[in-house]
């Protein structure tokens, strides 16, 4: 008993490793671009779809392959940005919701006339091996994926503290006017934090590729974990959606131990909704 | 005499050519041809966008969870018919009922939020319901839908042969919709919705009651809305949560024939579906099986381009269109109306 609830903890905190990874990108341009892509999923479908195609023709392993990946989205994303998103900034709330609503089907449906509607995946060799420690045992791939997103995760933080560009990101964010007068274009940044974003999605795609399937309408499946990580955490909060991904990652796991599988994504709308109502501005938000 | 310099007749050369735009479909349209069914969507999209922009457009509350409403007012009706045999038109009294109650408990917690975050919460109801649906087989019979039992041709039960009925049908009841969303705009709640569609606390200032103002606008476009899911319901005798309660199948076409047509217009949902409807369905025809993706590209694609191009719809365009070339006229023909005035 005391076994299950601790294995699904553990799981919890395996899978909710990866949503902290998917998730971040979606608060990271909200708080610097202060639009709500709702195609992020979707970058995340394309990273999959990028690290497939890869491990077939070269046979590259995804999670090796997922800095390659995060740079093909993070260039698409960039396109994105600068043609699209760049030029609605200042346009009404409705421009702004449904213009990303629009690159999210365009996406979806480009990537069903391209590769079809088939459920693809590209299997490792560690795809079903299994480590046991102890009475617990653990998925492989899934435990890779945690390392290669905590990784992901630290240099995230190393680029955003400690490097100039990373700062003038978060300079732009706090006061862009002040930003300006240093020298900092923000339009730049603005393509920047958008890129970063979306190829962190990108890239958090590949790293799951080993253990879950490729379908253009994937990123749908995760579209609700994404925006309750980021609310919970804090729109705009980086290290929140961090923190966030864990905890949505082990309620998951949890209800799945005791819910029937079909309500397993209720109790995370309920966290979703009861946060917020009751503090919108997330857990470490600003 | 020119039409142009007497508004009242304008507004009756307007509605004339209205009134002969929408009777004209069931006259050269065939009663079982695709052509009145194309007409009819046109209308219902029409009349969800419309119900849609009362809370959307003219309050600016930007709603993705709509479908909520919609699915709720046709299983209501549909569950009284299968397990009561109550009348579908009861039937809609009663979905418009219900999803007037639901909008209240949804208030609670979502008007507080506002910009991304509302939207960000009422698609996180909309796929609530959606999950519940699905999983209370017992009653809703789940992922394999319900359909509708067909009663024969009769006005009672609200099924007919062909369109026709189901044509006039839209149409009275997208006049409803159209009634009470200029009633809305044109009155006291309009101006209020308008004073906090810029900012709550601004138009707190000014003594608006915003929550409530926002509550009437959400209890009425979620009432129609509701009323409108009956409709559907009865029209194509079958249902399904993850289509009534789809966030792509009507939660964003409601919200984009509005965005279309014209934000906070009474009659750009009309412009906005009477575009995209036939657009959808004339792609979804011509692009099939392997090729269907390519009617979800050429919709997303014409948004992308219309957001870019005109943020506000095409009615906005239009009338902005019209309004310089009448300032032009009016400059070149009589300019002693620019010195008179």
């Amino acid at each position: 008993m005391i076994t299950n609830f601790l294995q699904a903890i553990f799981n919890g905190i395996l899978t909710g490793g990866v949503y902290a990874v998917v998730s971040v990108g979606l608060s990271l341009v909200f708080g610097i671009v202060d639009v709500v892509n709702f195609a992020q999923p979707e970058f995340l479908m394309m990273g999959m779809f990028v690290a497939y195609f890869l491990s077939v023709a070269t046979g590259l392993d995804p999670i090796m392959a997922s800095p390659l990946v995060f740079l093909a989205v993070f260039l698409f994303g960039a396109l994105v940005q600068r043609l699209l998103i760049q030029r609605v900034l200042n346009a009404p709330l409705v421009a702004q919701i449904f213009l990303t609503v629009a690159v999210a089907m365009v996406m979806v449906s480009g990537a069903q006339l391209l590769f079809g509607a088939d459920f693809r995946s590209a299997p490792t060799f560690y795809t079903t091996k299994a480590v046991h420690l102890g009475p617990f045992q653990f998925n492989l791939p899934q435990i890779l994926a945690f390392c290669a997103s905590s990784i992901m995760a630290l240099l995230l933080w190393i680029f955003m503290e400690r490097t100039d560009l990373g700062r003038s990101i978060k300079a732009t964010a706090q006061n862009r006017t002040a930003a300006i007068l240093m020298g900092i274009n923000p339009y730049r940044m603005y393509v920047l934090a958008f890129a970063i974003g979306t190829g962190l999605a990108g890239a958090a795609g590949a790293v799951i590729l080993p253990y879950s399937y490729v379908f253009p309408t994937i990123g749908h499946d995760w579209g609700l974990i994404m925006f309750t990580v980021v609310v919970l955490g804090g729109l705009g909060s980086v290290p929140g959606a961090l923190l966030a991904g864990l905890i949505i990652g082990v309620i998951q796991s949890l209800t799945s131990v005791y819910f029937p599988t079909q309500l397993q994504n209720l109790v995370v709308f309920i966290v979703f909704i009861v946060t917020l109502a009751y503090r919108p501005a997330g857990l470490l938000g600003r | 005499m020119n039409p142009a310099q007497n508004p009242d007749r304008l507004k009756f050369v307007y509605w004339a050519i209205l009134a002969a735009v929408l009777l004209l479909p069931p006259l050269i349209f065939e009663n079982r041809g695709y052509y009145l069914r194309i007409a009819t969507l046109v209308l219902m999209f029409a009349g969800l966008g419309g119900a849609w922009n009362i809370i959307g457009g003219f309050a600016n509350q930007v709603s993705l969870g709509h479908a909520a409403f919609f699915g709720v007012g046709a299983y209501t009706s549909t569950l009284l018919l299968k397990f009561f045999g109550i009348s579908p038109w009861l039937g809609m009294v009663a979905a418009a009922v219900i999803a007037g109650l639901l909008s209240l408990m949804i208030a609670v917690p979502t008007f507080r939020l506002r910009g991304h975050y509302f939207a960000l919460g009422t698609i996180a109801f909309a796929e609530v319901l959606r999950v519940l649906f699905l999983y209370f087989k017992g009653i809703t019979e789940g992922p394999v839908g319900l359909s509708v039992p067909y009663l024969g041709d009769s006005f009672w039960h609200f099924q007919f042969r062909g369109n026709l009925g189901y044509y006039f049908t839209a149409l009275t009841l997208l006049s409803l919709t159209c009634f009470v969303a200029y009633r809305v705009k044109v009155g006291r709640l309009g101006y209020q919705l308008r004073a906090l569609s810029n900012s709550h606390e601004a138009a707190e200032v000014v003594g608006v009651d915003t929550y409530r103002a926002k509550l009437w606008a959400s209890l009425l476009s979620s009432m129609l809305t509701g009323a409108w899911g009956t409709f559907y319901a009865q029209y194509l005798y079958f249902i399904d949560p993850d289509t009534v309660f789809g966030f792509w199948t009507f939660s964003v076409k409601m919200a984009m024939v509005v965005i279309l047509g014209g934000l906070g217009t009474i009659w750009g949902p009309l412009v906005g579906s009477a575009i995209l409807i036939p657009l959808d369905e004339w792609t979804s025809a011509v692009f099939t099986g392997n090729l269907s993706a390519v009617s979800r590209l050429i919709y997303g694609g014409l948004l992308i381009a219309l957001i870019l191009w005109q943020p506000r719809g095409l009615l906005f365009w239009f009338t902005e269109m019209s309004e310089r070339r009448r300032r032009k006229r009016r400059s070149l023909g009589n300019p002693e109306t620019e010195t008179g005035a």
